[in-house]
């Protein structure tokens, strides 16, 4: 870095750059002995105080080490190498809003470590600060221009920004300048690149230049595939339709089981709408070609009406071929046109034909495997005592089976008895102790029936299980299966509701209460915490990403890393997120409204109430100890029964702000979801931010009734929002008013008086 | 069906649910869990999975035998004593249970177990093969005269007592191997 050595005319400066050179070599414990004889002289060393912060994470003393940053920066916030310091810390734990405010903070302050500049672009990615990271990644640039992966990463934080052209110019002009260089081991990157380039000039909409440029690249283009879909889609949206049907063909050949190129082809070819006659002829011919593909024999099922004389016999031939030959998947292969239900009742009698006239020529699975898809089809319709009727039938004529006891399962499931059905499964599961289909099966099932501990011991027979730990759990979070963590921490809050719906019936003071109070109290804990673990494995998705900011610029994956950003973005629409989101801020509400009568609740009660917590944690202690031995994921888990996390969330300010972080992030990446919104409105009702409260209502009212029907329930929440507003004291006079204003222009007859709004929101 | 339809494989500590469905389901007397545990465990045994088109359909099991031992009774035959005596010299694999659902007999299952149990007998240098039939099962004396076995003169009497099957008594039968 340096090449002459710096005269300082502090002794403590000189010191903490020797320290800082052994840092840099991975010498933590020297580094900060020396940094303990700078502090004894001055207490308030800043750079000094930032190392031995660094060092004592570095060193395993994580719990000191924020203090240590945080007093060097109150000491030295305008000291470049304090600043960066900090910035190291902050990324190390993770925390990369605020490293990158300090990398931002050691460049301004003078810094001419220009690696900074590269780590601070990565950290202005991992936070989605587009604006500042252009200008970085320029500054880096123009310090590194030597290597095409600082360009790309121009040229990609232009693109994030939006800015094609820019990026667009930034690739052409790298390309211009390697193009003399290249070398056979460059060739993927710069396939890659140049495949990069297309795909933007293709986003700013301009097609006919983004085919001219592919053409032209053909010869450097690796990714075949690719280069054909992208010429093809091009081709066709141009409206050069022979030209594409060419090429659609050509990728036929090489994946004869892509749907997605026969319907696409069918566009090139302009026969989409034609009658279905003229379409079946074109999958025939392509069925000839390809005898063995799926496609062309299951794609005119969906365009071949249901009272057309093809389309029994075509469906025939689909559906029976695959009984016959066994295939398991058979009904789950046809199921898509089941939306269709004359569709469904062609394929029944189908099936039935075959069932009473055929089945006796043919050997035993195909008895089988017909009665399975019988079952199936009548549990699909909802007439469970046949599908029980066809079940039996196969489970008697083949008992060994596991599929059929699946399927039995499921049936029962659905009839509402998770016990039973927990029981065929176990059954099932008992004929293939190495199949772990069906033991996740059983496992799942043993959720539903509330047996929580016996489904984590079926599920940690295929886990890796450590010498001290009771059971898979610790392994199931390190694997983040996030399924059985979700049905773990949703079969404890039916315990826990359980328990509180037995408490209740028992009466508040008897001696038996208190007990099931421990109980759902324990298993409130429970849920709590299996949800928490949930969010956790969603945070590492998000941290992960880091790597690749960097990762993909350098083996020039950049198509692939756009497309992960914008996952990224839209992480927490996940479904089982959402899912598990849903089931933890029900509890939340649960404690919250706990909270909000103990405080009402006058002090007699209150004094009682005290009394009764005492009881409680004495009689858990024994109880506890028995569930922890049970639950414990790992002997290192400072609080196994979510207790800790519990009495967090009874400190009101934590469940709150939990909530509203909550419904922040729902809110803006799961706008789609009904129930963000559903979570929104009562949050900010509950919060008296009315005016987010009516915006989320329409966001709502959008998703509920999106052909704006008038449906009762909008009309009613309406009244709702109207009336909670109206009976709020406190509220300010201009906020009542916006809100008011708000609700009559969004819902128009309201303005004419409640009932009329009922009137017309009544269906 | 290109594959073989009949297929066989072992009995393992994993697919022993199978194993012991398939007796349940296809033969009167009920065999005690731990014949079950043993029959993976104990060297003496030799048992064996039948599959049709991938399907589990049948299942074999046997042991080696002196028979110079008397088995009064199926608890016997079934029960551990029979394997603990391990210095005795064998001299004859008794056939335990063979089971093959009924929707898929006649398909050369049950022949293809014995043909396997046959070979396993060789291997363990042993010539003779034994088994219980109950009086009534008719469709299994036919079956077993039909592959050699020769039916011998004395009836077990009260074999199946235990069981409470009607008609308790017992053949033996008996093949060369």
């Amino acid at each position: 870095m340096v090449a002459r050595k710096p005269i300082f005319a502090h002794k403590e400066d000189a010191n903490a750059r020797e320290a800082l050179t052994l840092y840099e070599a991975k010498q933590y414990k020297k580094a900060l002995k020396l940094v303990d004889q700078n502090l004894k002289k001055n207490l308030s060393h800043a750079e000094s105080l930032a190392l031995k912060g660094c060092c004592n994470y570095q060193l395993g003393h994580k719990s000191e080490a924020e203090n240590y940053i945080l007093r060097a920066l109150k000491n030295g916030s305008t000291n470049y190498l304090v600043n960066h310091l900090a910035g190291i810390y902050y990324r190390n734990v993770e925390n990369y809003p605020e490293a990158a405010i300090w990398y931002k903070a050691a460049v301004d302050n003078g810094s001419h470590n220009t690696p900074i500049l590269r780590d601070l672009a990565l950290l202005q990615l991992q936070t989605r600060d587009y604006k500042n990271l252009r200008e970085c990644r320029q500054k880096y640039l123009e310090s590194q221009p030597g290597f095409r992966a600082n360009w790309t990463a121009l040229a990609v934080s232009h693109h994030l920004n939006k800015d094609f052209d820019a990026a667009v110019s930034t690739l052409d002009k790298i390309e211009g300048i390697i193009k003399e260089h290249l070398q056979e081991q460059d060739m993927y990157e710069h396939s890659e690149c140049v495949l990069y380039k297309i795909s933007i000039i293709f986003e700013t909409g301009n097609v006919a230049r983004a085919l001219e440029e592919l053409e032209a690249k053909s010869d450097e283009i690796r990714d075949r595939l690719s280069f054909l879909e992208m010429k093809a889609n091009f081709l066709l949206l141009l409206g050069k339709q022979k030209e594409a049907s060419l090429i659609y063909r050509q990728l036929l050949q090489r994946n004869p089981d892509q749907a997605s190129y026969y319907q696409s082809l069918e566009i090139a070819l302009g026969t989409s709408n034609e009658a279905p006659e003229i379409r079946l002829k074109l999958y025939d011919k392509l069925s000839s070609f390809y005898p063995r593909a799926d496609p062309p024999k299951i794609l005119p099922l969906s365009f071949l009406p249901a009272s057309h004389p093809e389309f029994k016999k075509r469906a025939a031939d689909y559906v029976l071929t695959q009984l016959k030959r066994g295939v398991p998947a058979a009904f789950v292969n046809i199921k898509p046109f089941y939306n269709d239900h004359h569709k469904a009742s062609v394929i029944l009698s189908i099936v039935q034909e075959f069932f009473e006239n055929e089945i006796n020529n043919f050997p035993p699975p195909v008895f089988v495997w017909a009665n399975y898809f019988l079952a199936q089809h009548y549990l699909y319709v909802n007439q469970l005592d046949k599908a029980l009727c066809y079940i039996d039938t196969a489970l008697e004529h083949t008992p060994t089976l596991v599929e059929l006891y699946i399927l039995k399962a499921r049936i029962v499931k659905h009839s509402g008895d998770f016990i039973e059905a927990s029981h065929i499964m176990q059954k099932g599961r008992s004929l293939d102790l190495q199949d772990r289909f069906i033991n996740s099966k059983a496992t799942k099932y043993l959720f539903r029936a509330n047996k929580v501990e016996e489904a984590i011991d079926c599920v940690s027979l295929f886990t890796k299980n450590d010498d001290d730990a009771a059971n898979g759990l610790g392994d199931l979070q390190v694997m983040q299966s996030n399924w059985t963590l979700v049905e773990s921490a949703e079969g404890y809050s039916r315990l826990y509701y359980e328990q509180c719906a037995l408490a209740k019936q028992e009466g508040i003071e008897s001696e038996k209460s208190t007990e099931t109070m421990d109980l759902a109290e324990i298993y409130l804990g429970l849920a709590l915490k299996r949800f928490m673990s949930v969010l956790k494995v969603f945070q590492v998705y998000e941290n992960d990403q880091f790597d690749y900011h960097s990762y993909c610029m350098r083996v020039g994956t950049t198509r692939d890393y756009i497309e992960m950003v914008k996952w990224e973005d839209k992480l927490h629409s996940t479904p089982i997120y959402v899912r598990a989101i849903r089931g933890f801020t029900k509890l939340l509400q649960e404690v919250r409204v706990e909270l909000l009568n103990s405080e009402t609740d006058e002090t007699v009660s209150k004094e009682k109430k005290k009394r009764n917590v005492k009881k409680i944690k004495q009689i858990n202690v024994k109880k506890k100890n028995e569930v922890m031995a049970r639950v414990q994921p790992s002997p290192k888990d400072e609080d196994p029964l979510g207790q800790k996390a519990l009495n967090e969330f009874r400190e009101a300010n934590k469940l709150l702000s939990q909530l509203e972080s909550l419904v922040k992030q729902l809110s803006l990446e799961a706008a789609n979801y009904l129930f963000t919104w559903d979570l929104a409105y009562d949050f900010y009702k509950h919060e008296k931010k009315y005016v987010l409260a009516l915006q989320a209502l329409r966001s709502w009212s959008k998703i509920v009734d999106p052909q704006n029907k008038k449906l009762r329930v909008v009309g009613n929440r309406v009244l709702d929002l109207q009336s909670a507003v109206e009976q709020d004291g406190s509220v300010n006079v201009a906020i009542a008013k916006v809100v008011q204003k708000g609700l009559e222009s969004a819902f128009p007859e309201l303005s004419e008086g409640q009932e009329n709004l009922l009137s017309v929101y009544s269906h | 069906m290109t594959r073989s339809t009949v297929a066989l494989d072992d009995v393992t500590v994993n697919n022993l649910g199978t194993f012991k469905i398939i007796n349940e389901v296809c033969l009167p007397t009920t065999y005690p869990d731990s014949w079950y545990e043993n029959s993976v465990k104990l060297p003496s045994e030799v048992s064996q999975l039948a599959f049709y088109s991938e399907l589990p359909v049948g299942a074999i099991q046997g042991k080696l035998i002196n028979l110079s031992h008397k088995i009064p009774s199926f608890e016997v035959a079934t029960s551990i004593l029979m394997n603990t005596k391990l210095k005795i010299v064998h001299d004859a694999l008794y056939i335990e249970s063979l089971a093959v659902l009924p929707a898929y007999r006649g398909k050369g299952v049950g022949s293809k177990l014995l043909e396997w149990i046959i070979e396993q007998t060789k291997e363990r240098f042993v010539h003779e093969i034994a088994l219980h039939v109950h009086v009534d099962n008719k469709e299994a004396i036919e079956w077993y005269k039909k592959k050699g076995f020769q039916q011998q003169e004395e009836v077990v009497k009260d074999y199946y007592k235990q069981q409470e099957l009607p008609n308790p008594d017992a053949y033996i039968f008996k093949m060369t191997v």
